[in-house]
């Protein structure tokens, strides 16, 4: 089986900047993997993120996604898409709708479009939107919504609509920072069920590295747009967090620094 | 310093031409305008009383007034939904939104008196030329305000379609559509509202409405018909900003 994510050697800045927001980055992602980026805020976690999930273009190097190859100048075909779910830092719901009509819209790139544009849902996607309500255990919320919601019933809302795309890869950007300790644990422990559930391989985003030890197969480590540390999660020292984060020169940290 | 005098010189004496040029080129008689106040105070006599005989007129030219400008703003949403969606910045490439811009600030430019004199003479006299003026004309307004609407759209939610696969017809439809939806209605209901006002003198070129009969009667001085239908449109327009203030209400 291809790797769920693999990438050589990519490199790309955004319109306007004077320095890459990613340079010469190398990530390999096994499919049921489950990896957390740490790093912090300017690293490149969520354009790296955004790059995999098909929504930036101009980036030069190789990025294949679930066996499909990327064109850096071509939106990712329907399906590779479908296949990738994503979950935000903002969960990004339709505040308006409710959260069945908002887990539905992770169904849209495998319905039918005259289906889809009609809102007239087949019974198969309704069933697999009610599903992940289901298991994201709020099922009994379908009907709210989502502006009526706490924020944590949002996230879950939020990674319902993404397993609700039945992903083969997940990615999430920061999917816990806006939530309190308690409620970040619940949610990082549900993404990890259900992923694991379903076989699905995981990227998420964090700036804690106590929730890439509890939660991650692997640690990956960025700054200034660089991998800095590559490593298991388990390996991934105490001080990890202060020599990420520590406001030194563009030096990056030596790996010994990081992990034992 | 004295750049600023002089700017302040040039704009005052622009002004006094301005003043000077119409005064001395208008004609003006100060006898006529003595001699107005009394010719307004005879002229308000003979409108009152107003003419109760009338009310079957001013019924059915204010049921075609209505129907003008109902028919008129249906004709402006189906217009300003796609000129819109093109007009906005966030959906629509910059090589597109920018001449639909144009075009929509031109028929604003154009006003609905005029377009409705030269819909009387492509359609004839009556409500139709009534009715494409006023989809023509208010069009200008709405399809701004629907692209305005479009644009204002949290961009997140759009984005996670994106992700998910949605083409750009399902993101306008299940990710903008929901969050412009109160927008878009409370705009097309002021745009009724001007509609109706702005469609009660349209009559008066001949294009259908009640302000036909304020003409006519003007014309053959019947001054208190005049004045009795003169007196239903303040009254319709009074009922107009009470039904809208509770509408508006309801969807803020």
């Amino acid at each position: 089986m291809s790797a769920a994510v693999e990438i050589g050697d990519l490199s790309f800045a955004h319109a306007g900047a004077d320095r890459p927001a990613l340079e010469r980055v190398r990530l390999t992602v096994r499919p049921g993997e489950t990896v957390a980026l740490l790093g912090p805020s300017g690293a490149g976690k969520t354009t790296l993120l955004g790059l995999v999930d098909g929504r930036l273009r101009g980036w030069r190097g190789r990025v294949s996604v679930l066996g499909q190859t990327l064109d850096p100048d071509r939106a990712p075909p329907r399906r590779t898409r479908a296949d990738t779910g994503f979950v935000f830092q903002e969960y990004a719901l339709v505040e308006r709708a409710t959260a069945l009509r908002n887990a539905l819209n992770g169904r849209l790139g495998r319905m039918p479009f005259p289906a889809a544009l009609l809102g007239r849902t087949p019974a198969r996607d309704m069933d697999a939107a009610r599903a992940a309500l289901a298991d994201c255990g709020i099922a009994d919320l379908a009907e709210r919504r989502v502006d009526g919601l706490s924020s944590g019933q949002r996230q879950r809302t939020a990674i319902a609509r993404c397993l609700a795309q039945e992903p083969r890869l997940i990615l999430a950007d920061e999917p816990v920072s806006n939530l309190d300790p308690a409620r970040a644990v619940e949610i990082l422990t549900l993404l990890n069920r259900v992923a694991r559930a379903r076989g699905a391989a995981v990227i998420f985003s964090s700036h804690q590295p106590d929730f890439a030890r509890n939660f991650a197969d692997r640690a990956v480590g960025m700054r200034n747009g660089r991998i800095v540390f590559d490593a298991p999660a388990d390996a991934l020292r105490e001080d990890a967090e202060s020599a990420l984060y520590r406001d030194a020169d563009d030096t990056a940290p030596s790996r010994l620094q990081l992990v034992t | 310093m004295r750049g600023r005098n002089f700017e302040g010189f040039a704009v005052g004496a622009l002004i006094a031409c301005a003043v000077l040029w119409s005064l001395a080129t208008s004609g003006i008689e100060p006898s006529r305008l003595l001699r107005a106040g009394p010719r307004i105070v005879e002229f308000l006599g003979r409108m009152f009383p107003p003419d109760p005989g009338v009310t079957e007129e001013i019924l059915k030219g204010a049921a075609e007034t209505l129907r003008i400008a109902v028919l008129g703003t249906l004709g402006a949403v189906i217009l300003s939904v796609p000129l819109g969606v093109l007009a906005a910045e966030t959906v629509t490439p910059p090589a597109l939104h920018r001449p639909t811009r144009t075009l929509l600030a031109l028929i604003r430019a154009v006003p609905l008196i005029l377009v409705a004199m030269l819909m009387v003479s492509a359609v004839g006299l009556g409500p139709l030329a009534g009715i494409v003026a006023v989809a023509f004309h208010a069009t200008g307004m709405l399809a701004k305000f629907y692209a305005e609407a479009i644009d204002g759209a949290a961009r997140p939610p759009v984005a996670a379609l994106e992700s998910a696969g949605a083409g750009p017809l399902l993101r306008l439809r299940h990710a903008v559509w929901p969050q412009t939806a109160p927008v878009i209605a409370r705009d097309t209901i002021f745009r009724f509202e001007l509609n109706l006002r702005e469609s009660l003198i349209l009559g008066i070129v001949g294009a259908g409405g009640i302000g036909f009969h304020i003409q006519t009667y003007v014309r053959s001085f019947q001054y208190d018909k005049a004045a009795s239908v003169t007196l239903a449109v303040v009254l319709m327009v009074a009922a107009i900003e009470v039904v809208n203030a509770r509408v508006r209400r309801y969807f803020s």
